[in-house]
């Protein structure tokens, strides 16, 4: 193993070279079926694992939605159907209030932690990271297969809390307190709640080992010559997320242990004052509801980072690449994203304004909230002049990226709204949040994974996707989003609030009747476009075209130097050394000049 | 195999009584810090307890850094290293102003807007009720 | 070789082909997994404190801490056990030093010993966790049941006694872990498993655990006992 080389120099000052030769010794050896696709330690094989656990994982929370969305957009008609497949959960054809709250919570959790999570970062960390960088592996293969099985069983845990008889936990994917420390709350608080919390626990332990290893690639296993400012910018947007991980998901790991405490243990950390209907009043004493929520955010905070940031860096890539063109202010987009990543720390509690937050400490959050649009504007500006008189082509994965780009701006500019305070106290739990975050962290980062997907699966898999079907997938998704959640800025506005059951029985919301059926038959129309997605991505795998250069898109990074199909170990001789940057396109006359070009004589400096 | 950084720093001789020269200081700090507590256990002025309270936390925080830049080696460490450990743990600066304020600030809440409640943190419960 | 590679350095650190610390990718990741580690316990102890801001009144912790084995009930000494569990940590973690030290010399007699005495360090710090614990629960406090009350005479909430079972619990925990690494590494060094290596890398990694297990509790211990 490369423990044991990288140990056996002793100061540990790696020499690559011996390292490489143990490589080539994996390479050759023969891989049965088990370890080559279930306990694989190849990194390539274990991001294609994280990739399709989490596109499962995508379609079961996708499902979720459209569930819910069809209870908010026909709430007065049955759907016999419903009641076959959920049972109990939709006597007569109507989704209880139960199931609605258990779908919505379940859709939340599923989508943030394992699909833009585990099924973004973790896909493309790992897939990306030792090819971007030139190295034959992650640092500790071992532990980062250990991160993949500790996600799927996370998945297997959360997976199994469908099926329990009181359901799901259905308290919001945030899970506060009381709703998640007393089993008396609701159904779903029972064991669905404790099996909740016990995926939730492994996912922590998953996304630890994988951050920790990714942070020790990036620093340790760069190739000759990488330095860091040669680096692509994906590579250090999967950096500053897995720092984030990394120092944030144990902040929310100690939440957790403390909410155990009180759910099973009679401890009254996050309980006080609390009379329970049937139960009577609670003898817990002395706790602070408040204080899980400020634990959470912690964390909750960097996570719509850690979510954002691998697809901002996809998209620098994508961008550049497809603009034939460097990208523009590298130094400042590298910048930004170190500001972000440090910002993300320091402004939880903008979740938390009408909690009863201090108003003073408040407002000092609204200050560091609102810096946050001067690294994500310097972002926007730097994508945009890269597009701006660049030789574009459009294939899907830039349709993808740009289509990001647009997401990032609408959903961005909401943010500056959401970060006052004042204005909170009206929008606050309204859909104008759901239309904000959904825009700007989820689906933003879902084009930024589609982009990633459709550019660098010619790498994974040796063939190409359906260009056709990838245009139709785009066009669909992106005018779809935007129909589903622009007009619930219009809803939230007037003051229609998130997470109920049924609009129509209320005076105010009946107007938006028509408005939330057109926004679940988008919804449907959205979802049914991904899975056509899916059938192009299965099949591409193979029955797509082939490739039959090493380097399809012309571009610049390292992972275009290996054959079409590395084997463990990535490259077969030894790993290139790095002359230049990864964005020398379009100069001195030459369309592209790869990383591994060592600098002319008489290059001109960019 | 001593062209590593870390070990042409010091040879062996040295850096064992590097050692016991640290442990002396901790034992030392460890010592000041019982004597402030042993000391506060008579005093009732509030100021006065804050002042001790705070010297306390600095001898603490002395004594981690005695732990973590010899014991630990990461003094020895190259500087870059130690910033990528030191310069993150910063963030520890806001997360506890922050925290700590926001909980004092929802006792103060609390008192103002449920008078009764804090009258019944007033009652005072006599000795003979405690449970022994 | 690596004369080369330590001539270069200052030039070429972060010039990729090498590690810019100049320190295997193992250590590094233990480093890093400490630093998140720290998260865990600062927010552990962050929340202790938020919870103590946020509390009208707090049990004195020398009226509770105040025994000590084989002394008559109702004796009134408080800090002295707890110095006695300070003072065997410290002393644990002066002897893993002197086993990395004494793993960098290759002296793997030297390396046994103090391993060993690290180990007693760590059983009987948590022997001397388990006595108090048992001690605090024959007198009626436990998770969710707290018999003390706040130092001006009013009731308390269960939060001192919660607070003081889970944290001193998850660091006794890191303990009993560091104890079984220890005792892993100790029966690795009798098999000669790092004079094959030619190297003692993995104790300076099992070092930097045990130190940090000591570090948590300075803070713990100032935390708890002494503010």
């Amino acid at each position: 193993m490369s423990s044991e080389v990288a140990l056996d120099i002793h100061s540990g000052v790696s020499s690559l070279h011996v390292e490489n030769q143990s490589h080539d010794s994996h390479v050759h050896h023969h891989e049965t079926f088990i370890y080559k696709y279930v306990f694989s330690m190849d990194h390539k094989m274990i991001a294609k694992q994280f990739l399709i656990t989490g596109m499962f994982w995508a379609v079961l929370g996708g499902l979720m939605s459209v569930l819910f969305r069809l209870q908010l957009g026909y709430p007065d008609s049955t759907f016999p159907w419903l009641e076959d497949i959920l049972g109990k959960w939709a006597k007569g054809g109507h989704i209880t209030p139960e199931a609605y709250y258990a779908l919505v919570t379940t859709h939340g959790t599923v989508l943030v932690f394992f699909v833009l999570t585990a099924g973004l970062s973790g896909t493309f960390a790992n897939f990306l990271i030792p090819l971007q960088v030139g190295a034959r592996d992650m640092a500790s293969p071992f532990m980062n297969m250990l991160s993949f099985w500790f996600f799927f069983i996370a998945g297997i845990v959360m997976l199994s809390s469908i099926f329990v008889e009181t359901g799901p936990f259905s308290g919001g994917w945030t899970a506060y307190p009381p709703l998640s420390a007393l089993g008396d709350a609701s159904p779903g608080s029972k064991t669905g709640m404790d099996l909740w919390i016990v995926s939730m626990a492994l996912f922590v332990v998953s996304s630890l080992l994988g951050g920790l290893n990714y942070i020790a690639t990036v620093l340790n296993m760069r190739t000759k010559g990488m330095s860091m400012t040669r680096l692509p910018l994906t590579i250090w947007a999967l950096f500053f997320t897995a720092v984030l991980g990394v120092l944030s998901f144990p902040v929310l790991f100690s939440g957790f242990i403390l909410l155990i405490f009180d759910r099973n243990f009679g401890t009254s950390f996050y309980l006080s004052d609390i009379f329970v209907n049937g139960a009577g009043a609670l003898p817990n004493e002395g706790g602070s509801a408040i204080l899980y929520q400020h634990l959470f955010w912690f964390l909750g905070h960097p996570e719509v980072y850690i979510i954002l940031l691998p697809a901002m860096g996809m998209v620098s890539e994508i961008l550049s690449t497809n603009s034939r063109k460097p990208i523009f202010g590298y130094m400042a987009m590298i910048g930004s994203m170190f500001a972000i990543a440090i910002l993300a720390f320091l402004v939880w509690a903008h979740h938390m304004f009408v909690t009863g937050l201090n108003p003073f400490l408040g407002s000092i959050f609204v200050l560091l909230t609102l810096l946050i649009a001067v690294p994500s504007a310097i972002k926007v500006f730097n994508w945009l002049t890269t597009l701006w008189r660049g030789n574009i082509r459009f294939t899907p994965a830039m349709m993808f990226a740009i289509g990001f780009v647009s997401l990032f701006i609408s959903g961005g500019l909401t943010g500056i709204w959401l970060g006052n305070s004042a204005l909170d106290i009206h929008l606050h739990d309204t859909y104008f949040v759901i239309a904000h975050f959904h825009i700007v962290m989820g689906v933003a980062s879902m084009f930024g994974m589609f982009a990633g997907i459709y550019h660098w699966f010619p790498k994974m898999y040796g063939r190409y996707l359906n260009n056709t079907l990838g245009y139709v997938h785009f066009w669909i998704t992106i005018v779809g989003a935007y129909l589903i959640f622009w007009p619930m800025h219009y809803e939230g506005l007037a003051g229609m609030p998130r997470r109920y059951y049924d609009y129509s029985i209320w005076e105010s919301f009946k107007q938006f009747g028509d408005l939330n059926r057109f926004i679940s038959t988008v919804a449907m129309i959205v979802f049914a476009t991904q899975i056509l997605f899916l059938a192009n991505f299965f099949y591409s795998i193979f029955k797509g075209r082939k490739l039959r250069s090493t380097n399809p898109w012309g571009s610049n990074t390292l992972e275009w130097t290996t054959p079409i199909k590395p084997g463990h170990g990535n490259w077969p001789g030894e790993i290139p050394e790095v002359y230049r940057w990864a964005y020398d396109y379009g100069k001195d006359g030459h369309d592209f000049i790869s990383q591994t070009t060592p600098i002319g004589a008489d290059e001109s400096v960019h | 195999m001593s062209h590593t950084a870390e070990a042409s720093h010091h040879d062996d001789g040295s850096a064992v009584k590097e050692i016991w020269k640290v442990t002396l200081i901790l034992s030392v700090l460890t010592i000041i810090e019982l004597i402030l507590g042993f000391w506060m256990m008579g005093i009732n002025s509030e100021a006065l307890r804050l002042a001790i309270k705070g010297s306390i936390v600095i001898l603490m925080i002395a004594k981690a850094f005695y732990i973590v830049g010899y014991f630990m080696h990461l003094k020895h460490e190259l500087k870059n290293l130690i910033m990528t450990i030191v310069v993150p743990l910063a963030l520890f600066i806001w997360f506890i102003t922050a925290f700590l304020y926001e909980g004092n600030s929802y006792k103060n809440l609390r008192n103002r807007y449920d008078p009764y409640k804090k009258a019944q943190t007033e009652i005072k419960v006599h000795k003979s009720e405690e449970v022994k | 070789m690596s004369t080369v590679t330590a001539t270069a350095a200052p030039t070429k650190l972060w010039g990729g082909g090498k590690s810019p610390f100049n320190v295997e990718y193992g250590k590094l990741m233990m480093w890093y997994f400490l630093m998140s580690d720290a998260f865990t316990f600062g927010a552990f102890l962050i929340s202790y404190g938020t919870i103590r801001f946020s509390s009208n009144g707090w049990p004195n912790p020398n009226e509770i801490f105040k025994s000590f084995p084989f002394a008559p009930e109702g004796v009134h000494a408080p800090l002295v056990f707890v110095s006695v569990m300070t003072f065997i940590l410290i002393i644990s973690s002066v002897t893993m030093v002197l086993a990395v030290h004494a793993g960098k010399q290759m002296d793997k007699n030297a390396v046994v010993k103090n391993l060993i005495l690290t180990i007693i360090g760590g059983i009987a710090f948590l022997s001397c966790q388990a006595w108090e614990w048992n001690h605090l629960h024959s007198e009626g406090a436990w998770w969710g049941a707290n018999p003390f009350l706040n130092a001006d005479g009013t009731q308390s909430s269960t939060n001192f006694t919660n607070y003081f079972f889970t944290i001193t619990g998850f660091h006794g925990f890191h303990v009993f872990s560091g104890v079984v690494i220890n005792i892993i590494m100790l029966i690795m060094t009798l098999l000669d498993k790092f004079e094959k290596r030619g190297h003692y890398l993995m104790i300076e990694k099992a070092g930097l655990y045990w130190h940090f297990v000591d570090l948590v509790w300075v803070f713990v211990f100032t935390c708890f006992y002494l503010i």
